[in-house]
């Protein structure tokens, strides 16, 4: 059968209306009695049982579950079934609702009619009642004009009134005495058809017109029957219907069925082969068996068209069917899989042909266990291909195709040949923790009170994370710092933070204040990377600074703004203490601006701050690249004594100048005794003055 | 290739410009015209290299003849939907493929008149917007060249976007260059463009993620960008980094960084690469150990991958109160038949197997009353729905004719047992699934 765009745009196996006969004949035996195994070997005075046997309903109901079993594993959803039996009259045992299309409704359904009634007397005084399996077809046309939800949803949905094809298939198990009621059959079909597209188009609020239907007659009996039926192969009977025959002994529909499926649905066979297995009784040997599975046929697309005689050696014909099943072997899998990504060109739901056998079983369980199993194909050429994949996903089995061709990526260039290759203090670290916190996970809810899909909001949450994100750990300091700031660098990234979380954040700023007031160097967690100089007040300097580019990128609510106004009112401070100061010039104006001015440095900190850096930093220090305003604007406060190092305003200096009002600090003796405001260093290696010593102390 | 009636292969795909050269000197001329054999012949060789999902180009130089009688590109096109399915009209190809046609004619050629709607439908029928070149002059060398020259200068075009993470981003190229996709569904046939912006919506580890259908693959490759680096620099970082002129491989980049926190961590980023349509980013090393950061592009829609859900409905737990969030794999609200120890009996063996295994509980009684119960009332249940009656009968004979061979040892529950569920089949107003055969009360179940 063709595929064209249509067929594939609008296919026939969106509907499928299985019609069984269930008049009285269909009750008879298939006479093809089931043999048990288990009972020949009983003792001699073992009577022998009525042999059983399927009757000619039991065997379509079951082939036709069958199908349906198949269908509903491949396509959870858009391909329906309905069942619809019919004797005097029809019964309808679902409707094309999704909640009516599985197995144990039809199944329940099922039981409700029960076997087909007995054959009305042969001398009936009553007018005979009319068992025919008419009934069942004329309400499967009915059923094929009527609207399924996925159809009225493209109606609606559909741009300019645009139509869409209404197709559908009838698979009908019936019985007919020879060709000619067999013709007759597919002609009130016709008619009847014609008749309902009127009617359709009438009603056309409700019905939809069938725009073709392909109609499928399995004509079966018992085995000791020859039929009168002949097949005949597909055949339009008009541009809306095309029929098709087969004539079957009744336990033969499971396989004919099978075959047609294939075709119906666009599937393909493949064939397990050497699956290692356990013997049934003898546990310590074990057997290589072979499980048969159906899926959608474009699973082979690749392999199949690709090298003819590579595949002609995995095709070939089963046994007793009429189709080809491609035969993989079994790879048994090495270690864990699943954990990287293949390179996987399509998947595919796939459902064993025979679902409960033991080896279907063992493979089915072996797969929602978790495991993986590689599919091999023998190449002609020698050696083996990996081809496909089967592995199971949230309790659904898929066949997965790998890619076996040559790839257009070939010898790529690795990442670190590229832009920003040769950079090796990537925060790789702190990236990982920031894609744990942004780990995707499915939402239940799908009917979000404010409308915003879950995957928009997380990509304003990415967006607020990543505010101020520095690529590379020498690009940073706070966030090399992390047991001074924790938990302010989390908290204000939120895009709300509570009360008590803006004291937290406020107890790491003044935290901070206390470090930098004790003088206390702040070691970066990452040693080994030097940040480059970091004399103390820089680094001070340094961290102030970005810290607050990291608050005021982050000023998502109310609090947020308190902790960063918390930051600020320092630096506000700065300002009033630089004009008391009176020291205040056109490049510190600049930086008051960016809230970083620098100020004069109260004189204890001045002094204390070189005698660290003479110890601490070499000579040939780089000078701070934080230092934002030119250095030729130092020369005065730098020719002042003292002022050398001077630094900008940091919170220290106001959290220490505070202090100093509160409570005057004792001048450093070392100090008030020096020249030119300079004191020695140890003075007392060098001479006998032990006086001083006593009272060097740090307040 | 070349084509006539017949197709051959003149060389292999090569980089090598001498081999095409000299194979280009030795074309022959053959019978007739056949375009439907050249794209069978085309359909073939790029499946057998290059598989079903590797975009292609291909370029048709004729003279703006279709052909005549059978074969001639009218009559295929005319008859392409009686095809069988074994071998089917050669287009759409089995691969994304743009169909480019190149007629050394001049446009005016009646010829060429003739056969334009016929290539345009043949081009159509492709899916992808391939072209149509045609001179408008008599064609010289010079004009041939160029003709050649611009169609190699808009197929060979290099994709360049952005991959974005917040305000992370990275400009980059991606390689081979992605192609729209026209996705056909049941009802629905819809062409989907790619953004040039790859916006990361957060993380999945590669485990759940678990090899997905991709319809592409494409490798990220950062792209040099200095003023993309300044800008973000200005936007929101403080540089304490020296302000050496560097070169690009020094300029930190974005790319880098996911690349290698994705490895370390074995994540991958799920991105929305277009409207309703997403792919994943990963790290991946091809056998010589160099890796690289990976783009897999998957079927459009938010349900391309079913045991992840809708796409657009992943989040993050921190932003959900906790009985909203799930976990994967997302389950599917049915089991499908091989979970659900369904009754199939259309081969022999599955109703022998089905009723050892109530034979095998009935002579372990009383210790496994509950299992020989719970699996006689399931065979029950599923011979009444199937209209299977006699096998009631059958299976009550089956337990009668087993008492009889009890061996004296056996406890006495297994022959009330197996009496009094004989006796509950056989009972024609028991048939409705709803009723369920339950243990017979006896002295002994206790002891």
């Amino acid at each position: 059968m063709a595929f064209s765009m249509h067929t594939k745009l609008y296919p026939a196996n969106h509907k499928t209306v299985f019609v069984l006969d269930h008049t009285p004949y269909f009750g008879i035996s298939c006479e093809s009695p089931i043999e048990f195994e288990f009972l020949k070997a009983r003792t001699p005075g073992f009577i022998p049982m009525t042999p059983i046997s399927k009757s000619l309903w039991t065997s379509s109901v079951e082939s036709a579950i069958e199908y349906c079993r198949i269908v509903w594993d491949l396509f959870p959803q858009g391909k329906l079934v309905r069942f619809i039996a019919s004797d005097t009259v029809a019964h309808i045992l679902n409707t094309w609702n999704q909640t009516q299309q599985n197995l144990t409704h039809v199944m329940n359904g099922m039981s409700l009619i029960g076997v087909p009634p007995p054959p009305p007397p042969l001398r009936s005084v009553n007018t005979p009642l009319d068992y025919t399996v008419l009934h069942g077809l004329r309400a499967a046309i009915e059923a094929l004009s009527e609207v399924t939800d996925i159809q009225q949803e493209k109606i609606q949905s559909g741009v300019d009134g645009q139509k869409i094809l209404n197709r559908g298939r009838v698979i009908c198990i019936t019985s007919a005495r020879d060709n000619d009621s067999m013709k007759r059959l597919e002609d009130i079909f016709l008619s009847v058809l014609t008749q309902q597209n009127k009617v359709s188009s009438t009603e056309s609020y409700r019905l939809l017109t069938i725009d073709h239907c392909h109609l499928v007659i399995i004509n079966t009996f018992p085995i000791n029957i020859e039929s009168q039926v002949n097949n005949h192969p597909p055949k339009n009977l008009s541009p809306i219907l095309t029929t098709e025959v087969h004539s079957i002994k009744a336990p033969q529909i499971p396989n004919k069925l099978s075959s047609l499926i294939l075709d119906h649905y666009d599937l393909a066979s493949t064939t397990v082969t050497g699956i290692p297995m356990k013997e049934e009784q003898n546990a310590s040997s074990s057997a290589n068996y072979d499980v048969e599975i159906f899926h959608a046929s474009s699973a082979h697309t690749a392999i199949l068209k690709g090298n003819a005689s590579d595949s002609a050696a995995i095709r070939t014909i089963k046994e007793g069917l009429e189709y080809e099943t491609t035969t993989l072997k079994w790879c048994t899998p090495r270690g864990v899989t699943g954990t990287e990504l293949q390179n996987c060109t399509a998947t595919f739901r796939i459902t064993p042909v025979d679902v409960n056998s033991r080896p279907s079983l063992c493979l089915i369980n072996f797969l929602l266990n978790g495991r993986a199993v590689m599919l091999e194909m023998p190449r002609k050429s020698g050696g083996k291909i990996t081809s496909h994949l089967l592995a199971a996903h949230g309790g659904e089995i898929f066949i997965h195709t790998l890619c076996t061709a040559r790839s257009v990526l070939e010898d790529p260039p690795s990442i670190s040949e590229g832009c920003g290759g040769r950079v090796t203090d990537y925060r790789i670290t702190d990236f990982g923790l920031l894609i744990k916190q942004n780990t995707l996970l499915p939402i239940k809810n799908k009917n979000p009170e404010d409308g915003v899909l879950p995957i928009q909001k997380i990509k304003t949450r990415l967006n607020r994370l990543t505010r101020y994100w520095p690529l590379t750990i020498s690009s940073t300091l706070i966030f090399n710092l992390k047991q001074y700031f924790d938990p302010l660098p989390s908290l204000i990234t939120k895009d709300r933070i509570s009360d008590d979380e803006v004291f937290q954040c406020k107890k790491v700023i003044y935290n901070l204040i206390s470090l930098e007031s004790k003088m206390e160097p702040l070691h970066p967690l990452n040693t080994g990377l030097r940040v480059k100089g970091q004399k103390r007040e820089e680094q001070y300097k340094a961290m102030w600074n970005e810290l607050e580019m990291l608050l005021k990128n982050n000023l998502h609510s109310e609090n947020h703004r308190s902790v960063y106004t918390c930051l600020l009112e320092c630096h506000k401070f700065d300002f009033e203490d630089d004009k008391i100061a009176e020291k205040v010039e056109l490049d510190e104006a600049l930086n008051q601006l960016d809230n970083i001015g620098p100020g004069k440095p109260e004189p204890g900190d001045q002094q204390r701050a070189s005698v660290i850096r003479a110890t601490t930093d070499s000579p040939m220090s780089p000078p701070p690249l934080t230092t934002t305003a030119p250095p030729s604007s130092r020369a005065a406060p730098r020719s002042a004594p003292g002022g050398i190092y001077s630094t900008q305003r940091t919170l220290f200096d106001i959290f220490a100048q505070a202090q100093n009002n509160v409570k005057p600090k004792m001048e450093f003796v070392g100090r008030l005794n020096s020249e030119g405001n300079v004191a020695k260093l140890y003075p007392n290696l060098k001479g006998d003055d032990r006086g001083p010593r006593e009272q060097m102390e740090v307040e | 290739m070349a084509f006539s009636s017949l197709y051959e292969e003149k060389c292999p795909f090569t980089r090598d410009y001498n081999l095409i050269k000299g194979e280009l000197k030795n074309i022959d001329d053959y019978d007739k015209t056949c375009i439907e054999t050249a794209l069978h012949g085309v359909n073939q060789m790029v499946l057998s290299e290059w598989g079903n999902n590797t975009a292609c180009q291909i370029i048709l130089v004729t003279d703006g003849s279709t052909g005549v009688g059978p074969m001639s590109l009218k009559e295929s096109l005319a008859t392409a939907n009686q095809r069988s399915a074994k071998i089917p009209f050669p287009v759409p190809f089995s691969f994304p493929a743009k169909l480019h046609i190149i007629c050394l004619t001049t446009a005016s050629d009646p010829c060429f008149i003739k056969s334009k709607p016929l290539y345009q439908r043949l081009i159509d029928m492709t899916g992808y917007d391939g072209t149509i070149s045609v001179q408008d002059t008599f064609s010289n060398e010079a004009s041939v060249t160029s003709m050649f020259q611009k169609l190699a200068e808009e197929i060979y075009s290099t994709f360049k976007g952005t991959l974005k993470c917040g305000n992370l981003e990275s400009k980059i190229i991606l390689s081979p260059a992605p192609v729209p996709y026209t996705k056909v569904t049941d009802f629905d046939s819809q062409t989907y463009n790619l953004w040039d912006v790859l916006d990361v919506c957060g993380f999945v580890s590669v485990g759940d993620v678990g090899s997905p259908m991709a319809i592409s693959r494409h490798l990220i490759l950062p792209a040099t960008s200095s003023s993309n680096k300044t800008e973000h620099v200005v936007k929101n970082e403080v540089d304490i980094t020296d302000d050496d002129v560097m070169d690009d491989s020094k300029t930190p980049s974005f790319c880098v960084l996911l690349h290698g926190a994705l490895r370390v961590e074995n994540m991958a980023a799920l991105v929305t690469v277009g409207e309703n349509w997403f792919g994943f980013i990963y790290s991946w090393a091809d056998s010589k150990k160099k890796s690289n950061l990976m783009l897999t592009i998957l079927s459009p829609g938010s349900d391309a991958v079913p045991w992840l859900g809708d796409l657009n409905y992943l989040g993050s737990s921190d932003s959900f109160s906790s009985d909203q969030v799930g976990s994967f794999p997302v389950r599917p609200t049915e089991k499908r038949s091989y979970s659900q120890n369904g009754v199939v009996w259309i081969r022999q063996a599955g109703l022998q197997s089905d009723i050892q295994k109530i034979l095998r509980h009935a002579r372990k009684l009383p210790e496994k009353t509950q299992q020989f119960y719970k699996e006689l009332n399931r065979l029950r249940k599923a011979a009444i729905s199937l209209g299977f009656l006699d096998l009631l009968n059958g299976l009550a004979y089956i337990f009668e004719q087993e008492c009889m061979q009890l061996p004296g040892t056996a406890h006495p529950d297994c022959a009330l047992q197996l009496q009094h569920a004989a006796d509950v089949l056989r009972k024609t107003q028991n048939r409705d699934i709803k009723y369920v055969i339950i243990p017979l009360q006896t002295n002994y179940t206790s002891s």
